[in-house]
């Protein structure tokens, strides 16, 4: 596994695909290879970014090796549900800037979480239609320009406004990053992809430790942002 | 002393009358004047104007012409999305990968997309400031351009899949800008103030920096001067600290730091070159102006034992900020002696 988790990090797609042929032909189990292969490279690269510069270019290249790997391991698109949860991602209306989104993508992907992306420029009530359909544990939304900031300031009250006053609301990219969360009126800011990502796992535990201890008394009452 | 000899005694690390403060508005020029800011980044006339307005309500000491940063890349077949209120967008790429770029030429500043309105702007400011006050003009660097000629993503994954051919890319933008940043000068620009977002330690590792974009920024840089620039001046936003030792070996003589570099950090990495920086952009919106005060006096009393410094934004002050804030900014250095 150590292997295929070198070729991921090193952005090498080919000898990607050739270690995860190896696996499988060595009666690895695909989960196996998603759980202890994949999310482990994911883990280890969060870790380099943490101590180092984060910049886009790695993740990039790591991000299309994961790609090429999932595409493998499920042909045809039929990625399998989420384990961690489901979240939505757009970049607002008058936000055409989809890199930072993208690179969340992959990046929660590679976690372990099904991803619903409602693309870039768009608007608020399509994100939160797509919530009210998916029931998503979170939204995020980055921003690169600093124009859309009133917009994502409504994103929480109009998740509210439908009900949906569970959903986390969280946000990041270059623009967004210089406000806090307070301003924005979102439950989290995220410096990075993955500080955006530890904060989903820290909220998904907490859903899946409320879920099995039976705190979660309908509408998602014990969520205490809502 | 006037603007242009406050702002040459800086970079000389000598003695100006107070420290030169430049705020870097754009667009702002635009929304202060009323006009929609699409009109404004494509009509060299009322751009200049608008600037004049401007520099006339808070008397800061340089001017800018600077449209968005697509104007490079439109002149080379990009399709734009203009917006009544927003810069312009990249609706359509101007090159593909599967494109054979043998014979690419670069635009003629004269002709091509709104580099000519560019180059009128300029005309103007000359002809109304003289040498009073430096007339900044602008280019792309040859990364960015490059990245705005294929898009992002397909740009970075073609330096690394065909190092060569994306490296021949690179050579072609760094024609492109150094034959619009000289037709800027000959229109009256003062300098080209170089912005190059995607070289930034954020977008690629400060080797790929070292390794792929410093040797064009150098031959750029070279060719500014040769054509008669008053100075060099660098502008990467992000967390630049990894790249500014870099910048000496290019002949930057004012670098740009970002909010998230302290001024230890870049007056460390960057000892004998004139610093601008680095107010957060995101606070002209929405901070107060006695913070914006205190967050200048803190920067001026930073380099008060150094000099070599230019009290500024991090990076462009956004169209839509207050107009007290950025007035907060300028009177901190224009009281301070």
């Amino acid at each position: 596994m150590d292997s295929l988790i070198n070729a991921l990090l090193d952005g090498n797609g080919a000898d990607s695909i050739v270690h995860t042929q190896r696996l499988l032909h060595a009666g690895v189990s695909v989960e196996r290879i998603v759980i202890e292969g994949i999310e482990e490279a994911m883990t280890r690269l969060d870790e380099k970014c943490t101590v180092s510069q984060f910049n886009l270019l790695e993740i990039m290249l790591v991000g299309r090796s994961v790609t090429n790997v999932m595409n493998y391991l499920y042909p045809g698109g039929s990625l399998p549900a989420g384990s961690k949860g489901t979240v939505a991602l757009a970049a607002l209306e008058g936000d055409i800037h989809d890199m930072g989104k993208n690179i969340l993508k992959m990046v929660l992907m590679g976690k372990g979480y099904r991803v619903v992306d409602c693309g870039k420029d768009c608007p608020i009530q399509k994100l939160v239609d797509v919530a009210e359909k998916e029931s998503p544990l979170a939204v995020g939304i980055s921003g690169l320009v600093t124009s859309i900031v009133p917009l994502v300031q409504r994103v929480r009250e109009s998740l509210r406004d439908r009900g949906l006053g569970q959903v986390k609301v969280m946000a990041g990219g270059a623009a967004l990053k210089q406000s806090s969360a307070e301003r924005l009126h979102v439950d989290y800011l995220a410096e990075t992809a993955f500080d955006g990502a530890n904060y989903l796992d820290r909220i998904s535990q907490e859903a899946q430790s409320h879920e099995q201890h039976g705190t979660c008394h309908g509408s998602g009452s014990f969520w205490p942002a809502g | 002393m006037n603007s242009m000899e406050r702002v040459m005694a800086a970079v000389a690390f000598g003695q100006p009358d107070r420290v030169p403060v430049i705020a870097q508005v754009f667009g702002h020029a635009a929304i202060v004047a009323g006009v929609p800011l699409d009109e404004f980044t494509r009509d060299g006339e009322l751009l200049a104007w608008c600037q004049l307005k401007a520099l006339e309500l808070y008397r800061y000491d340089a001017v800018f012409s600077v449209m968005d940063v697509n104007v490079e890349t439109e002149a080379m077949g990009s399709v734009l999305n203009y917006h009544k209120n927003q810069y312009a967008t990249i609706e359509a790429y101007a090159l593909s990968k599967e494109d054979n770029w043998d014979s690419l030429s670069p635009p003629d500043p004269e002709r091509a997309g709104r580099m000519p309105e560019m180059l009128k702007a300029l005309r103007i400011l000359r002809n109304e400031l003289s040498d009073y006050t430096p007339v900044v003009g602008c280019v792309m660097g040859p990364l960015t351009l490059t990245t705005q000629l294929l898009g992002l993503e397909t740009a970075l994954y073609l330096a690394i899949d065909d190092p060569d051919r994306f490296g021949r890319l690179m050579d072609f933008a760094t024609e492109v800008v150094i034959r619009f940043g000289i037709a800027q000068m000959r229109a009256g620009a003062h300098l080209p103030i170089v912005f190059d977002p995607s070289a930034s330690p954020a977008v690629v590792p400060h080797q790929f920096f070292r390794e792929v974009e410093l040797p064009r920024l150098k031959k750029l840089f070279e060719s500014f001067k040769q054509a008669g620039a008053a100075v060099n001046w660098l502008n990467i936003a992000g967390p630049v600290e990894s790249i500014l030792p870099y910048y000496a070996d290019a002949n930057v003589d004012i670098a740009n730091f970002d909010y998230c570099v302290t001024p230890h950090v870049a007056s460390e990495k960057l000892p004998k070159t004139c610093l601008d920086g680095n107010i957060k952009p995101l606070a002209f919106v929405e901070s107060a102006p006695d913070k914006i005060t205190a967050e200048a006096d803190m920067l001026l009393k930073s380099f008060a034992g150094r000099g070599g410094f230019i009290l500024s934004s991090g990076c462009e002050i956004p169209p839509e900020s207050l107009q007290e804030n950025v007035a907060a900014m300028v009177m901190t250095a224009r009281n301070t002696r």
